[in-house]
């Protein structure tokens, strides 16, 4: 009988019964504990200002303030909608996992897990609905045959961690930045409560994963993983740079504005401050060799 | 900055996927050959939509629409083969 992938491990263990708890403490009603005014002020930010995809660029000095304030509006949209297809995505993996034999361990912290992401997809998607009309579409397409097997199941708990430390990495500042509407601190600032705890289990389920697979898998098939979890980090960085937001901000040459920043290197500033945690984490962790990510 | 437009320059983006190519057979699979995959897909489909001048609705698209230069031409050049 095959073993199953998360092995019985009394640490881990220790910490899911302590994500367990610290959730039920935690719980609360999303659809009654948010104010949803009618409108928010457009004469404002919607995004912490040296968050934007085209702070300290070149192509945004010869951007008013008006249109700062209108970039910063659909670039949050963006934002929200970015979360809401990346939560589906992990509440599709989660589903397909739990009380199999392979996730029993955590399958109770699963319940939790998925319960807290359907608050969140809820929020976001009402901010979307409610300000922008719209929730942008995931451009995303299925090309190639999905792999499977405990590469696979690594693969999918990583892209989970780096997508909720990537988007934390905004809501954490956002949340504490008084310059913004109260509605979107609070929606900021919820999420990175809930989000702390799924990168403590995402980080100890992906060490988890990969201390498992360096004993079966040869050093280029690792070498794969590395590369394949970089693209999808150049990937991630890249989405939160929408020609469509450009576009609904009444910018011209959307897509050409989309090329200058992703070249511009205080976009790679901003996206060297956002991912330096998770680089940390993945070199400490002998998942990744070095910090570099490849061009777009 | 490239002064290619249109069609050529979404052969031109492409071949920068595979710098060990100088061209790409229009039948060859795009996917198959590691040209173009699903995280690079985003990325792919702005070019398009910058060259065509038209956004491409996901709904009106299907993953065989993108497996060949020749596929990609016939549907979002609005040329035949």
């Amino acid at each position: 009988m095959s073993t199953p992938v998360l092995q019985a491990d009394a640490q881990l263990q220790s910490i899911l019964d302590r994500l367990v708890s610290m959730s039920e403490r935690d719980h609360y009603d999303p659809y009654t504990m948010f104010d949803w005014p009618e409108t928010l002020p457009e004469d404002q930010y919607w995004m912490t200002p040296e968050l934007l995809s085209i702070h300290g660029t070149k192509v945004a000095e010869s951007f008013t303030e008006e249109q700062k304030w209108a970039i910063s509006k659909w670039e949050s949209v963006n934002f929200y909608s970015l979360n809401v297809d990346g939560i589906r995505e992990l509440i599709t993996e989660i589903i397909a996992r739990i009380h199999t034999k392979d996730f029993a361990l955590s399958s109770e912290y699963f319940h939790h897990m998925i319960g807290e992401e359907n608050s969140h997809m809820w929020f976001f998607a009402r901010f979307c609905l409610l300000y922008g009309g719209k929730v942008y579409p995931d451009k995303g397409v299925q090309l190639e045959m999905k792999s499977e097997g405990e590469s696979a199941h690594f693969l999918v708990f990583a892209r989970l961690l780096l997508f909720e430390e990537v988007v934390d990495f905004f809501n954490k500042r956002m949340g504490d930045d008084d310059r913004l509407h109260p509605t979107i601190r609070k929606i900021n600032a919820i999420h990175h409560q809930d989000e702390s705890r799924h990168v403590a289990f995402g980080r100890q389920i992906v060490s988890h994963l990969h201390r498992q697979l360096r004993e079966k898998l040869s050093t280029e098939e690792l070498a794969e993983l590395e590369l394949y979890l970089k693209r999808y980090l150049r990937k991630s960085v890249d989405g939160l740079v929408n020609p469509a937001a450009f576009k609904d901000a009444g910018i011209p040459n959307p897509y050409q504005v989309r090329n200058e920043v992703l070249a511009d290197p205080a976009f790679h500033e901003l996206e060297r401050k956002m991912l330096k945690r998770s680089m940390s984490f993945l070199v400490n962790e002998g998942i990744f060799t070095d910090d570099v990510l490849p061009r777009s | 900055m490239s002064t290619v437009t249109g069609f050529d320059a979404v052969i031109q983006y492409l071949l920068t996927k595979r710098p060990d190519l100088t061209s790409i057979d229009p039948d060859l699979d795009l996917v198959e050959n590691r040209i173009l995959d699903s995280l690079g897909f985003v990325n792919f489909l702005y070019v398009l939509e910058e060259q065509t001048g038209e956004e491409i609705l996901m709904e009106n698209v299907t993953p065989s629409d993108f497996r060949t230069i020749n596929s990609i031409r016939k549907r979002f050049f609005h040329e035949s083969e």
